[in-house]
């Protein structure tokens, strides 16, 4: 059975059909590209499967379990994390302190027993402090903990957005243009550490990007949007080949 | 040093009272919530003492400070049953449109309070009991209130529902990607800004020794607000800084007479304008934690 399972899903605004009629279904462990040009409701597909939008019709399941009309923080509690095409960081805290924000649905402490410090409060900070350095080493930005994460570097603000989700010990991680706005070196370490951290914390990947060798090099399989529609799904050689995809990229007329 | 504390005991007493207010507004901001809601609060604490004292718990001599507490804790949990209330609804608004709710709500409560025989009416609720036999006395009750409560705030920030709420406040939808529920994580701030507003009403009832309509009004609500705004609205320092200088400073230009109100108006411009984060601004702060070099662990 497919770990998340979209089904004739749509968004509309307005006039405009975002996302339409998409069915697709992710298996676990695989690295799951989404691509398609500028506008083809790539990061509106992410919205509706992380729930920041509600679909126009269609359903969504995630381990069986119908999360259609769950609310973010729900569906993030499941074991879904994202980036965003526009980091979306919290920018005048520190770097440790994202990480430490989204150890969230992972503790349990009230008002009361995190003001008084009880022992139990306390032992679970501890162990968020512990999590929360590892995870800032794990991607290179230990020596960065204290600076505001709005003045961290494109490419550090994109690492620590990563170790924010990861934080969430999500299963499923998505990736909103991880790449965007690094130089090929960068593209490369990052093409590197998307495989290893999946490896790492067992993870399903799904994963938006306009780099095509990059895609092409990592990616399981790869669904093609346009103008809201899928228009191919396959591996990368298939999708490559396809007619459709190379109409839709370059825009030849068939 | 006696004549100072005869003279300004009533102001000292005050300007705890009025830094414990910038703290009950503080509290939904901290989560990003701006509401204007905390004078309504302290009316509603107000009237709850008020009402206890003159017609439920008849005493003579000085009023027992453990009725007095006892309101304390009715006024707290009444005011923020309501906010939870209110909450629930009012906090699907977002900024002014939050902001306008509360004045809203501020206002009903005042109109209420003037038209139930309960509340007095226009005329309100005088001779309100007295625990201590000079204001001063009160400090040995607000002293302490201010302390614990600066006490629970500094706490709450650096705790796992204190960054919920930062959460919120810097980018809530982020936040609630990060799976942080934001409207109970809301309608929480909401609701212990509430309960702290309630308590400090109902000091007040017994402090000011009468309570009406005028206590609770919009007048307030901003008053407060511009506690926390000049003070600073990032660390429980500033509505505590912000609450205590704004509320002694007519008193100190006293001797300027009517010019007073000039001034006092020109340095809060001024304020507004060369410090923009507030008087306290956990900025100066925070470059003393940069500097040591953390080990790993
Ligand atoms: N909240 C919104 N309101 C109106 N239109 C939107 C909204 N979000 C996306 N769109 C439109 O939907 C289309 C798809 O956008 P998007 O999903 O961001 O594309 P992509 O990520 O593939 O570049 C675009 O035409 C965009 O303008
Ligand atoms: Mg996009």
């Amino acid at each position: 059975m497919s770990l998340l399972e979209v089904s004739h899903m749509s968004r509309r605004f307005g006039g405009l059909v975002a996302v339409n009629d998409v069915s697709l279904s992710v298996q676990e462990g695989e690295i799951f590209g989404l691509i398609g040009p500028n506008g083809a409701g790539k990061t509106t597909l992410f919205n509706l499967i992380t729930g920041l939008t509600s679909p126009s019709s269609g359903n969504l399941h995630y381990q069986g379990q119908d999360i259609t009309r769950l609310p973010p923080f729900r569906i993030a509690a499941l074991g879904l994390a994202r980036t965003f095409q526009n980091i979306r960081l919290f920018g005048n805290l520190s770097a440790l302190e994202n990480i430490r924000i989204a150890h969230h649905i992972h503790t349990k402490t009230g008002v009361w027993a995190g003001v008084l410090g009880l022992p139990a409060a306390r032992a679970e900070q501890v162990g968020v402090e512990r999590q929360a350095w590892a995870l800032l080493e794990r991607v290179g930005l230990q020596g960065r903990a204290f600076e505001r994460a709005k003045n961290l570097s494109y490419g550090d603000q994109r690492r620590l957005e990563i170790a924010r989700a990861l934080a969430l010990r999500p299963k499923v991680l998505l990736l909103d243009e991880p790449a965007a706005g690094m130089n090929s070196a960068e593209k490369a370490t990052l093409s590197g550490f998307i495989r290893q951290v999946r490896g790492e914390f067992g993870l399903t990947i799904i994963l938006i990007e306009h780099h095509v060798p990059l895609v092409m090099g990592l990616c399981d399989r790869i669904a093609v949007l346009n103008f809201g529609q899928m228009i191919a799904l396959g591996s990368p050689q298939k999708v490559a080949n396809d007619p459709a995809v190379i109409e839709a990229y370059l825009g030849v007329e068939t | 040093m006696e004549a100072f504390f005869q003279t300004y005991g009533f102001l000292l007493v005050y300007m705890c009272l009025q830094a414990l207010l910038g703290l009950s507004t503080y509290l939904p901001l901290m989560a990003g919530q701006l509401s204007l809601a905390s004078s309504g609060f302290y009316a509603i604490g107000g009237y709850v003492a008020a009402i206890l004292s003159t017609q439920v718990f008849h005493t003579s001599g000085a009023y027992p400070i453990g009725y007095l507490l006892l309101e304390t804790l009715l006024a707290g949990l009444l005011s923020g049953v309501v906010a939870v209330v209110v909450g629930i609804p009012a906090l699907r608004l977002r900024g002014i449109y939050l902001a306008l709710a509360t004045i809203a709500m501020v206002e009903i409560l005042r109109v209420v309070s003037l038209n139930l025989s309960i509340t007095g009416g226009a005329v309100g609720i005088f001779g309100i009991a007295q625990p201590f036999s000079s204001p001063l006395g009160y400090m040995w009750l607000v002293g302490p209130l201010l302390l614990l409560v600066m006490f629970f705030a500094y706490r709450l920030e650096g705790s796992r529902i204190g960054r919920a709420f930062i959460a919120l406040r810097e980018d809530e939808l982020a936040a609630d990607a990060m799976g942080i529920n934001p409207t109970y994580h809301k309608v929480l701030a909401f609701a212990l800004g509430a309960m702290l507003a309630g308590v400090v009403g109902a000091i007040s009832a017994h402090f000011l020794n009468t309570w009406n309509a005028r206590q609770g009004t919009f007048d307030v609500s901003i008053a407060v607000l511009a506690y926390v705004l000049i003070g600073g609205s990032r660390s429980f320092a500033g509505p505590v800084l912000g609450g205590m200088v704004l509320t002694a400073l007519p008193e100190v230009l006293r001797p300027l007479k009517d010019l007073r109100f000039i001034v006092d108006g020109l340095l809060l411009m001024l304020a507004a304008i060369y410090l923009p984060q507030g008087l306290a601004n956990p900025n100066w702060l925070a470059r003393r934690k940069t500097a040591p070099v953390r080990e790993k662990t």
